[in-house]
C-alpha cells in the first residue's frame, strides 16, 4: 500500500485577513483646529505654503529610493469634525483644496476626524500596558480607567496605608528611562453619562494606524476610502469618512507615514507615540505587511513607532 | 533558549453543553478578532491571543536573580462546549542589550521574554518545574512579623518591588485570570452538573538541537498540579503549545473521571445510588475523549510515547468499561426485580 496524505480544512477554523493596498509613504499635509478655519482662508494658505517644500522633500527621497516613477506617495488631510462642528463640507472642502492647489499641493485623501472614532474600540482592546519593573503577571495591570502612562504614577503625599503609616511622596518613574524619567500620562477618553468622548491623541493614534493599514475588524479593513461625491454635502455626517479625491491616487495606507505639523502639536504627538508604543497589532497583519514590503525590496522598521515620522515646522 | 507555559483546565460553569455560537461569544476577548471554531472531530473554539506585559525575575533553580522583560501570550479555548482552558506561554530568548528597552521593542515580539544578563536554560527550566505554586503558598502563609528590607515599603517612598525584589514570573495567575473571565460570563448559568477542581499543567519545551533527542516527561505532583518537560525536533512553533493543551485536556478528563468513579463506587454496595453518581460522566464527559485530535503530525510521536507508558487511553477505556458495566448490572438488577424473576 502506498502512504497517503490526507488533508482536511475547516473555513471557520482559519482566519482570513484582508490586504490593504499600500503606498510607500502617506504624507499628512498639515493639521488645523476648527478655530484656525474660522480665521479664514489666509491661515490655510500660509499653512500649505510652509508644508509644501517639506512634502516635496519626502516625495523626492522616496523617488530616489524607488526609481523609475514607481514611488507611491499619497497625501492626506484630516479635518476635525469630532470635537467641534464648523461650517459644512460644501463650504470648507473647496476652500481647503484651493488653498492647497495655490502651493502646488494635491490632496489625495480627505478624512474626517470622527471617522477615527469608529475603529477606536478596536485599538483600545489592543493596548498592552507597559509593565513596571516587578510586574510578574500575578496581578492584573494597575489601571487608571481611561488613562495610559509609560511608567509608574507618583504616589500621593499624606495618603495613609491600611496599616497606619503615612506615605511619603514618591516621584513618578518612566519604565524604560535612560538615567532620568520623562513620565507621560495620557487621557484616552472621558465619559458623560453613556457618551464617551475619545481624546485627540487617541484619535490621532487611530489615524496613524489607519494610515499604516494595520487595523482589521474581523479580518476586514475597518474603513475604505470612497470616491468624491458629485457635490460636497452640507452636513459632515453625509460625507464618507475617507474621501478619495483623484481617480488615480496612490493607495491611502502606506508602509510609513510622515506628518508635517506645527510645533504646537508636539505634545499631542508625544501622547500619540506613548499610546502607539503600547498597541499590539495583530501579528498576522504585521507579517502580511512585512512580506509585501520585502517583496519590493523595502525593509520596514520592526517597531510601529519607527514607521512614523514628522516634520515640525 | 526555551519555552515555558501553564495550562489551566476546568469544567465550564454551565448546566449543559454550550453551543458553538455561545462559545464564540464567550471567547470574544478582543474586539475585531474572530474566534476560531473547528467542528471536526469535536467542537473546539479558540479565543484570539491576548498579551500581558511582564518585567520580573525568571524562575531559577539556583535562586539566581535573572531579569526577563516581554509579553506573555494567552488564549482560552472551549472543547465540546464543556471544558474550558486558559493557556499562557512565553518564549525565553537572550536580549541583545543588558538594559530594558522602550516597550514598543517588546510589543514587536509578541509572546517573547528577553533575558537581560546571564542565564542557563537548564537553571530556568528546573526552576520553573521545581518551584511549584504549592510550595510557595506554604512559604507565604508562614506570616511575617519583621519588615523585610528587600520588600517595598511605601513609608520609605519605595515604588513597587522593582524587578529583583519581585516574585518570579507567574504564568499560572495569568492563565487563571483568563479562565475566570470566561467563567464569569453572564452567558453561563453557573449550574455545573458536578464540582471538580481545575488542574494546572506547567510545561517547559526545548529544541532537540540544544537539548538532545526528542523526549517527553509527564509528572503528577498532586491532585491538581502536573508538570511536563519536552524536547521537540526543530524550532518551537505554537503547535508545541497545542500539544501541551491537548495533554492537559485529556489529563483533566482522566482525573475527573477517576474522581467521579471513586465518589460513586468507594464504600457501600454498588446500586442505583452509585449509578446516579456515574450518570454525569456519561452525559458530559465520555464523548470528549479524542487524544491528539488536533496535534501536529510531527509531534504525535510524543503523544504516542505517553500512550505506551503510562497509557492514558488504556486507563480511560478501563474506567469507561467499569462505568458501563455498573450501569448494565444495575439495569439488569432492576429488570429482574421488576419482572419478578
Amino acid at each position: 500500500m502506498t502512504p497517503m496524505n490526507a488533508m482536511f480544512g475547516e473555513v471557520t477554523a482559519e482566519r482570513r485577513i484582508a490586504a490593504a493596498p499600500l503606498s510607500h509613504v502617506s504624507i499628512e499635509l498639515g493639521h488645523l483646529y476648527m478655530e484656525d478655519f474660522e480665521a479664514g482662508p489666509d491661515r490655510l494658505r500660509r499653512m500649505f505654503r510652509r508644508v509644501a517644500p517639506w512634502a516635496g522633500a519626502v516625495r523626492s527621497t522616496w523617488e530616489e529610493q524607488v526609481p523609475g516613477r514607481r514611488a507611491r506617495v499619497s497625501t492626506c488631510f484630516l479635518i476635525d469634525d469630532y470635537f467641534s462642528r464648523f461650517s459644512s463640507p460644501a463650504e470648507l472642502v473647496p476652500m481647503v483644496l484651493e488653498a492647497a492647489a495655490e502651493s502646488d499641493l494635491t490632496i489625495d485623501y480627505l478624512a474626517r476626524e470622527s471617522a477615527c472614532a469608529e475603529p477606536a474600540g478596536l485599538v483600545e482592546d489592543r493596548l498592552v500596558d507597559d509593565p513596571p519593573p516587578g510586574a510578574n503577571g500575578s496581578r492584573p495591570p494597575v489601571k487608571e480607567t481611561g488613562w495610559l502612562c509609560n511608567g509608574m504614577r507618583s504616589s500621593q503625599a499624606g495618603a495613609v496605608q491600611a496599616m497606619g503609616r503615612a506615605q511619603r511622596w514618591a516621584p513618578p518613574a518612566q519604565n524604560a528611562k535612560r538615567g532620568h524619567s520623562i513620565f507621560v500620562d495620557v487621557e484616552l477618553w472621558d465619559e458623560t453619562g453613556p457618551h464617551r468622548t475619545w481624546s485627540c491623541p487617541f484619535l490621532a493614534a487611530v489615524w496613524q494606524l489607519l494610515r499604516l493599514g494595520l487595523l482589521r475588524d474581523g479580518g476586514r479593513l475597518p474603513l475604505r476610502p470612497e470616491l468624491r461625491p458629485q457635490a460636497w454635502p452640507t452636513d459632515w455626517d453625509a460625507l464618507s469618512p475617507i474621501v478619495q479625491l483623484g481617480d488615480h491616487a496612490p493607495p491611502f495606507a502606506a508602509y510609513t507615514t510622515m506628518s508635517v505639523l506645527s510645533p504646537r502639536f508636539l505634545p499631542v504627538e508625544l501622547a500619540v507615540r506613548t499610546i502607539l508604543s503600547q498597541v499590539a497589532v495583530d501579528a498576522e497583519v504585521l507579517e502580511q505587511v512585512a512580506g509585501r514590503s520585502e517583496g519590493e525590496g523595502i525593509r520596514l522598521e520592526e517597531e510601529l513607532v519607527d514607521r512614523i515620522s514628522y516634520v515640525f515646522i | 533558549m526555551l519555552v515555558m507555559g501553564e495550562v489551566h483546565t476546568g469544567l465550564l460553569q454551565n448546566s449543559g453543553e454550550v453551543a458553538a455560537s455561545t462559545c464564540r461569544r464567550l471567547l470574544g476577548l478582543l474586539a475585531g478578532q474572530t474566534v476560531r471554531v473547528s467542528r471536526r472531530p469535536i467542537v473546539h473554539a479558540v479565543s484570539p491571543d491576548r498579551l500581558t506585559g511582564v518585567d520580573c525575575r525568571l524562575p531559577s533553580a539556583s535562586q539566581s536573580r535573572v531579569r526577563g522583560v516581554g509579553t506573555v501570550l494567552t488564549r482560552c479555548s472551549i472543547t465540546g462546549g464543556r471544558v474550558v482552558q486558559g493557556s499562557s506561554y512565553v518564549r525565553i530568548v537572550r536580549a541583545a542589550v543588558d538594559r530594558r528597552l522602550p516597550w514598543s521593542h517588546y510589543l514587536a515580539r509578541p509572546g517573547v521574554m528577553e533575558v537581560l544578563g546571564k542565564a542557563k536554560p537548564r537553571d530556568l527550566s528546573d526552576g520553573f518545574t521545581d518551584d511549584l505554586p504549592g510550595d510557595r503558598l506554604s512559604g507565604a502563609s508562614a506570616g511575617r512579623t519583621r519588615p523585610d528590607p528587600a520588600r517595598p515599603d511605601p513609608a520609605r517612598g519605595d515604588r513597587g518591588p522593582g524587578w529583583s525584589g519581585s516574585a518570579p514570573l507567574d504564568l499560572g495567575a495569568i492563565s487563571g485570570r483568563f479562565v475566570d473571565l470566561v467563567q464569569s460570563s453572564p452567558l453561563l448559568d453557573r449550574r455545573a452538573p458536578f464540582k471538580i477542581p481545575r488542574t494546572r499543567l506547567r510545561w517547559v519545551a526545548e529544541s532537540a538541537s540544544e537539548s538532545g533527542a526528542p523526549a517527553i516527561r509527564f509528572t503528577l505532583h498532586n491532585d491538581q498540579l502536573r508538570t511536563l518537560r519536552l524536547v521537540h525536533d526543530g524550532e518551537f512553533t505554537p503547535a508545541v503549545a497545542e500539544l501541551c493543551e491537548d495533554l492537559a485536556l485529556h489529563d483533566w478528563l482522566l482525573t475527573t473521571l477517576l474522581v467521579i468513579v471513586e465518589r460513586a463506587l468507594t464504600g457501600g454496595a454498588p446500586g442505583p445510588e452509585a449509578v446516579a453518581k456515574l450518570t454525569p460522566a456519561v452525559d458530559h464527559l465520555l464523548h470528549l475523549w479524542m487524544p491528539a485530535a488536533r496535534v501536529d503530525e510531527t509531534l504525535t510521536p510524543l503523544w504516542e510515547s505517553l500512550e505506551r507508558y503510562p497509557g492514558f487511553t488504556r486507563q480511560w477505556q478501563s474506567l469507561v468499561d467499569r462505568i458501563r458495566d455498573q450501569i448494565s448490572v444495575n439495569m439488569l438488577t432492576l429488570l429482574i426485580r421488576k419482572g419478578g424473576w
